[in-house]
């Protein structure tokens, strides 16, 4: 990674309720179907990690983890936490 | 509304960890077992635990169990293999694992582990759980260098929460490596149907066949569904609704057990699940309330994912996971009064330390976001913590701090010297150090006492570590005294910090050459040391002890290094650096008083301990003795390179030290011994005035004049040494002045003058039976040319030239045991070689005549020998003559 944040989406199985969300403040959450997809700008790779194992410890059925390629300046796209 | 209280019992202990109804998995596992190592990898809540717990406590299981848990966020490798050393212990009927310990040597950790598996002789199981929480690289590759090696008979079962970072291919290759995943721990719907049965849940086929399709078989899921639907009134609706859902497994059944729950359960779980651990006390404490023991042990009876850490029940833990997902909740619900319970751990553990530990207290401090008191309390504790091996929970703890916490509080400049110190960062220690010394000096009055100590400690420590021993302690003087009126919790703290700065300042001034100060110093280090429960710390000085008593006595300076090895093996620190300096020192002593075997075996062993480098103290010493092996054999090329190798850890030590004029002394004789006598006189007038006029290197200047065949030149350089006009070590260097002298004398042509300076040498190296002298010297060929009634030494003559001649004591081997001689027998039997009459050795010993026969008349009975020349031989053989005086 270099030095400038990067949006992210990690999918994981099922909905994530008001509790789990607590996990991830700084994803905004979407539910798709059956999964919960979680979007948001991610530091650098220990932050990254650090969202990883966040969902390892919590038991998420992880199905996709996706770094968005940055579409120039379109700040509508960007969902805002 | 289930209340655990009421459900209590029941079948719920029968289902305790879901053991009952997995009893292909189960077999699975003992199957897997049969391979050398098993792995179970697969996510949080999948059941591994459980499994472990069922396969370990079947009926009619035949092995040893080893069982061990990795504690959660373990950064010390050390502590790792210290409680893995305990589990195999308490398997085996062994004692219990040893102290912990400043330094640590891995591989030689891996070695005694893997020796006492072997030693148990017969079949055991080592399994070790959550490996994931170990977080240092350095255990994980000694783990896998263990694995890879477990002794004939040995398995080992590891599980993690995700695939491990040891290297096991090449059991993978030979088909010993078995593993257990995901899939397997998932539940049947057989399986899962037992579970609810044994919970006491009766369910219609189908309904069972949707739960089990919900939660895919997952073991968590299914446990926590168990819980909710014990005594639920209407289960099926439960079933149908979960199903329907479509939040995931664990939130949804987590909130649903939550909410079920009586107010005072649902307060206590959700305000005590900041916890790693949590006892009773802790538990009101946070809820404001009391009873709170009660609801755990309940909690735990109903199998409710809440775990007891000991027999006794009073601490507890929830599963990772459970507790994740409550702290989630708690954040939810009531953000504001975390950092209020956080506050109230901290000063809970900080306020029982001695069973706690202090680094959860910082911990929770640093959660609270109170940087200052946390900082406060690691400055204050890191040198404790760091004695316990727990270097690595310092720097994790330090790495939390954000970054202008040093600005905030200076007192950290004392933990980073500390951590800096143990990574051997030695110009950024004494920066930090000089960063806190500005800082103690405006602490208030109670914490002042300790900061000086610490960084009192800490200079000296930096001192050795650098070999710099010259005006250390100059200006300080002693130790900072302690104030009056300090509470006990001071104390403790304080006599950690006493004993290490008593420890510091004794090797400092052995090196400085004030030895009956540093006597003193490690004496008492010593004592406190031992009165405050610190092993380590104890034989660290004892350590040291034999190298300062080696200036003026042989015999005692031998006892302090055989009783610090004795310590450092009950320990089983035998191979760490901590005891090098009692193996140097003893090897030097025994290769001093010619048992040169022996003292290689001891060099070896100082050598092995050292092998990671070390200070240049101990380096410069073990390349000293080195090479007074060899010289003493005669192997001068081979000593002359130790010499300069010693001379080259020297150039990195700065001023002067006990050794100094050794070094320069015997590296210049050598020179000369070998011929090369330009290099020798180079060598000598490169040092400095001081240096030049020292005993030693007039000895040294000796011997140039003797290669130089120059004996009057020599005997010059002597008189200074003889007549005792110069600085010089007492005695051992007038021993070589005197041998010397006399080889100048037999170069002279003055075989009388030559006879009487070795007897005057002779006469020195009696008490301690100096050998090396003769050996280095070469001064033993004169005495071949005594006439044996020539000398009262000829016990000590026999000796030395038995010595240079490679048949000491120790090498040819005893022709079979004789009986014990008494301590008064030995004493008689010392007196045969010599030339003394029965009547005269009567005299000598202040005893009758009668009882001098007597003791003659039994040893030559023990010995088997008929005359006094058999018996003298048969004692030397047996080495009874070698003891010199006690």
């Amino acid at each position: 990674m270099g030095d400038d944040p990067v949006l992210y989406q990690f999918r994981v199985n099922g909905h994530l309720g008001p509790i789990l969300l607590t996990a991830f403040p700084a994803l905004v959450s979407r539910q798709q179907g059956t999964e919960t997809v979680l979007t948001g700008l991610v530091p650098d790779a220990a932050a990254l990690y650090g969202v990883l194992a966040e969902i390892e410890a919590l038991g998420l059925d992880l199905l996709e983890v996706r770094k968005i390629r940055p579409e120039p300046a379109d700040p509508g796209e960007i969902p805002q936490p | 509304m289930t209340d655990w209280r009421a459900a209590g019992g029941r079948a719920a202990v029968a289902a305790r960890h879901g053991l009952i109804d997995r009893h292909d998995l189960v077999a699975a596992l003992g199957r897997a077992a049969g391979k050398r190592v098993t792995v179970i990898s697969a996510p949080a809540g999948s059941g591994k635990t459980s499994l472990l717990h069922a396969w370990a406590g079947r009926p009619g299981r035949d092995r040893p169990i080893a069982f061990m848990s990795v504690q959660r966020g373990q950064h010390d490798a050390q502590l790792f293999w210290l409680a893995l050393l305990g589990a195999v212990r308490a398997a085996t009927g062994g004692a219990g694992s040893p102290p912990a310990a400043p330094g640590f040597n891995g591989q030689a950790m891996v070695d005694k582990v893997r020796s006492e598996l072997a030693a148990c002789g017969g079949p055991l199981v080592l399994i070790i759980d959550d490996l994931h929480e170990l977080s240092s690289a350095e255990a994980a590759g000694q783990l896998t260098s263990l694995l890879m090696s477990l002794p004939p008979g040995v398995h080992a079962i590891v599980a993690t929460r995700r695939d491990p970072p040891l290297r096991l291919h090449q059991l993978r290759l030979a088909g010993e490596l078995a593993e257990i995943r995901a899939a397997q721990l998932r539940f049947s719907e057989d399986e899962a149907r037992g579970l609810l049965t044994a919970a006491g849940i009766a369910l219609p086929d189908p309904v069972v066949a949707l739960l089990h399709q919900r939660t895919e078989g997952w073991a968590a899921g299914l446990r926590l569904a168990a819980l909710s639907l014990d005594g639920h009134p209407n289960p099926e609706r439960f079933v149908a609704q979960f199903s329907g859902s479509d939040r995931t497994v664990a939130e949804y059944l987590m909130a649903e057990l939550l909410d079920r729950q009586p107010p005072e359960v649902q307060r206590l779980l959700l305000r005590t699940s900041l916890l790693d651990r949590v006892n009773g006390e802790l538990a009101d404490l946070l809820t404001g309330g009391t009873g709170s023991e009660r609801i755990l042990l309940d909690l735990e009876d109903a199998n409710a994912f809440v775990v007891s850490l000991d027999p006794a029940r009073t601490w507890f833990r929830y599963h990772h996971m459970f507790s994740g997902l409550l702290r989630l909740e708690l954040r939810r619900t009531l953000p504001e009064d975390i950092p209020e319970l956080h506050r109230l751990a901290a000063r809970w553990f900080a306020d029982h330390a001695e069973i706690a530990g202090v680094a959860e207290a910082i911990r929770h401090q640093e959660a609270a976001g109170d940087w200052t008191e946390a900082a406060r309390l690691l400055t204050d504790h890191a040198l404790s913590l760091t004695l316990d091996g727990q270097a690595g929970t310092v720097a994790a703890l330090l790495r939390s701090f954000p970054a202008q916490a040093g600005e905030d509080s200076p007192g950290l400049a004392l933990v980073y010297a500390i951590a800096d110190l143990d990574q051997l960062r030695l110009d950024q220690a004494d920066a930090h150090l000089d960063v806190a010394r500005a800082y103690a000096a405006t602490a208030t009055p109670d914490r002042q006492y300790r900061l000086q100590m610490a960084i009192a400690s800490l200079e000296l420590l930096s001192a050795r570590l650098r070999g710099h021993f010259g005006g250390v302690f100059e200006q300080a003087g002693a130790l900072p005294s302690a104030p009056a009126g300090q509470s006990n919790a001071d104390v403790a703290l304080g006599g950690d910090l006493r004993a290490l700065a008593l420890l510091n300042l004794g090797v400092t001034e052995a090196w400085s050459l004030r030895l009956a100060d540093s006597e003193r110093y490690l004496l008492e280090g010593a004592a406190l040391a031992r009165d405050i429960g610190r092993p380590y710390l104890e034989v660290a000085c004892l350590a040291h002890l034999g190298f300062a008593a080696v200036g003026h006595s042989f015999p005692r300076a031998r006892r302090h290094c055989e009783e610090a090895i004795a310590q450092a093996a009950r320990h089983g620190w035998d191979a760490e650096p901590v005891i090098a300096p009692a193996q140097a020192t003893l090897a030097g002593i025994l290769i001093w008083t010619g048992e040169f075997d022996d003292g290689e075996q001891w060099l070896d062993r100082a050598r092995r301990a050292t092998q990671a480098g070390g200070e240049p103290g101990i380096q410069l010493l073990i390349h000293l003795i080195s090479a007074i092996l060899p010289a003493a054999r005669g192997r001068h090329r081979e000593a002359l390179a130790e010499f300069v190798a010693a001379g080259q850890v020297q150039e990195l030590m700065a001023g002067e030290h006990a050794l100094t004029s050794r070094v320069a002394s015997w590296t210049i004789a050598t020179q000369a011994r070998l011929g090369k006598t330009g290099q020798a006189r180079a060598t000598l007038a490169a040092l400095d005035d001081r240096l030049a006029t020292t005993g030693e290197i007039r000895n040294a200047a000796a011997v140039i004049c003797l290669a130089d065949r120059d004996p009057a030149g020599a005997r010059r350089e002597l008189r200074a040494v003889l007549d005792g006009s110069a600085a010089t070590n007492p005695y051992l260097t007038l021993v070589e002045a005197h041998l010397l002298d006399a080889l100048a004398w037999r170069d002279l042509g003055d075989e009388r003058a030559a006879r009487a300076a070795a007897e005057q040498a002779l006469h020195l190296a009696e008490p301690d039976r100096l050998i090396l002298p003769f050996a280095m010297t070469g001064a033993w060929e004169l005495l071949t040319a005594l006439p044996p009634q020539g000398t009262s030494h000829a016990a000590l003559v026999a000796d030395i030239l038995d010595a240079v001649h490679g048949c000491g004591p120790g090498h040819a081997p005893a022709p079979g045991r004789a009986e014990e001689l008494s301590p008064s027998e030995l004493r008689v039997l010392r007196y045969l070689p010599t030339n003394l009459t029965r009547p005269e050795i009567a005299g000598e010993l202040s005893v009758s005549l009668n009882t001098v026969n007597t003791h003659i008349r039994r040893i030559y009975a023990k010995l088997g020998a008929t005359d006094r020349f058999s018996a003298v031989q048969r004692g030397r053989e047996l080495r009874l003559l070698s003891s010199g005086r006690a």
